[in-house]
């Protein structure tokens, strides 16, 4: 039986208008599944800031971006040693968050997030208000475990000992002490084993405090107190520059593992080494993940950092939830640094856009970092490395033959510091 | 009847199969075209969003850089033929393919 004509243009037509209807629907569901995800980002910090950004520029601004800060402002720890020496001010080094939301669509809420339900996909607030997430980005930097030093959390609240490591009034307070001590005082830090945030922070400190001194109270010393075996980062220049610099003034103890602070005689005490009493006491204690990450169950890697899946920085704990920067544990040769915490973010928005859009995750990620170290007020050296993922590994490795150290401290890296400091800041926060 | 059912169904394989296609091609040019942003965002920590540096000190401003020239300024660091601080030493880490990909999405259009 032969079909009506009719029937079968009929049938054609509506085919086609079916098939048209079929065509936009595949591209438009995927549209549709990236704007309706409730993606949180915790943490604006290098890490969570530049993520949220950049999950709205690799989605071309379709994805709903929420993100969520205890502070009102961001304050860089790059640099902040500068402040410690007195030559810059924490106001320089200081940036509001409203571009975020008003060059890129992203709400800001101003609060903590006191609870994590992986299970549920939800975070409780402080102020108690619940949120529901499709995709949770938590960058919430470091914890500093001071309970872990005998006496380090009753002495740093008195101010006995300041830590500093996070860039605020404590940075202020740091530089404040190194004023109204006499010359011919001694500043001592104590550096924990690695990992911690910022592996050539230490020793560019030791470089400003000294450069502090040199100009206003020459007589004074400095005691570095390493738990480690040796500097850490950019070893060789870092003691050139204190040879150079300052010569007589800063001396180098490896190996010093604190263990108690007795705060009432100003005394550093080591498992082994001779007890220290110094004037200045600048106590880093060993670092962990975020308060935030640690409650949550995702620091599984030895009771500290978040291990993560790094195609998509994904918690190997908890489905949806990505734990970036100094939260998590690193690669081999991975620093945590506020220019790994950057590129952490940008894979991470990139695998989540990718996801939500129903594409594969970029199977060759690339990180880099970049640390730029201020050795006086005026010149810097730098490390650098590149990072490949390695699919047959499921990690980065650095490319043979690439990175590196400066070959010497110089004033032209001086301005690609503050250079590469604007631009990271324009890129996570403008 | 029979010759109506057949036709229609090869041309459901055949909608079927250039939808498929079609959906295939549409992923892969949205995922690559990601994946390539996010190899160049790689630069933005010091060159800027985009290749818009806020430098003022030194670091060039790459979007001004037209595709061709930059790869060559690229390829000369990775090469040795041009020295230089920190860029010698990162190009290295970057494929010849990476680079030319990089100067594409950061180069001035």
């Amino acid at each position: 039986m032969e079909m009506p004509e009719m029937n079968r243009r009929n049938f054609l037509g509506k085919s086609s208008i079916a098939l048209s209807l079929l065509m936009s629907a595949q591209p438009s569901s995927r549209a549709a599944q990236l704007r309706s995800a409730e993606i949180i980002v915790v943490g604006a910090g290098y890490g969570g800031a530049t993520a949220a950004k950049y999950l709205r520029l690799f989605s071309d601004n379709t994805a709903r971006v929420t993100l969520i800060e205890p502070d009102p402002s961001f304050i860089s720890c790059p640099l902040s040693n500068l402040v410690v020496g007195g030559s810059r001010g924490l106001s320089e080094l200081t940036m509001p968050y409203d571009g975020l939301t008003r060059n890129h669509g992203i709400s800001l809420i101003q609060d903590v997030v006191v609870k994590v339900d992986a299970v549920k996909k939800t975070i409780v607030l402080a102020s108690g208000k619940t949120l529901r997430y499709d995709k949770l980005v938590l960058s919430p930097g470091i914890s500093l475990m001071m309970d872990s030093i005998e006496g380090l959390v009753q002495a740093n609240a008195k101010g006995v000992t300041l830590q500093a490591w996070k860039a605020g009034p404590e940075t202020i307070a740091l530089h404040k002490q190194l004023q109204t001590m006499r010359d011919g005082g001694v500043f001592a830090i104590t550096i924990p084993e690695q990992p911690y945030r910022c592996p050539p922070g230490p020793y560019e400190r030791a470089c400003q405090v000294a450069d502090f001194f040199i100009k206003n109270k020459p007589k004074s010393k400095i005691l570095v107190l390493d738990a480690n075996q040796d500097v850490v980062s950019k070893g060789n220049l870092f003691k050139k520059a204190w040879a150079d610099l300052y010569p007589g003034m800063i001396e180098y103890r490896a190996s010093h593992n604190l263990v108690r602070v007795d705060a009432a005689t100003k005394t550093l005490k080591f498992d082994i080494q001779q007890d220290v009493q110094a004037d200045v006491l600048n106590v880093l204690p060993p670092m962990r993940a975020g308060a935030l990450v640690v409650n949550a169950g995702l620091a599984n890697s030895n009771k500290r950092w978040a291990q993560v899946h790094f195609l998509n920085f994904e918690s190997t704990a908890a489905k949806d939830v990505h734990v970036i920067g100094d939260s998590a544990q690193n690669a081999a040769f991975m620093p945590k640094s506020a220019h790994m915490a950057n590129q952490h973010a940008k894979v991470t928005a990139a695998a989540i856009v990718a996801e939500l859009s129903g594409w594969e995750i970029n199977p060759a990620p690339v990180l880099t970092n970049t640390c730029y170290s201020f050795v006086d007020a005026n010149q810097v050296i730098h490390v650098a490395s590149v990072h490949q993922y390695s699919a047959a590994e499921k990690t980065y490795k650095t490319v043979a033959g690439s990175g590196g150290v400066s070959a010497s401290a110089s004033a032209l890296e001086a301005n690609y510091a503050w250079d590469w400091a604007r631009s990271m800041w324009a890129d996570g926060l403008v | 009847m029979l010759s109506f059912i057949t036709s229609c169904l090869s041309y459901a394989v055949a909608a079927g199969l250039f939808l498929c296609s079609l959906d295939t091609h549409a992923q892969g040019q949205g995922a690559e075209h990601l994946y390539r942003r996010a190899l160049a965002a790689t630069c933005a920590n010091c060159h800027g969003t985009d290749g818009k540096s806020e430098g003022r000190a030194g670091i060039p401003l790459l979007s001004q850089l037209k595709e061709q020239d930059m790869l060559a300024q690229l390829l000369a660091f990775k090469s040795g033929a041009r020295t230089g601080t920190i860029m010698p030493q990162l190009t290295k880490g970057y494929s010849d393919e990476q680079l030319q990909t990089i100067a594409n999405v950061l180069g001035a259009k």
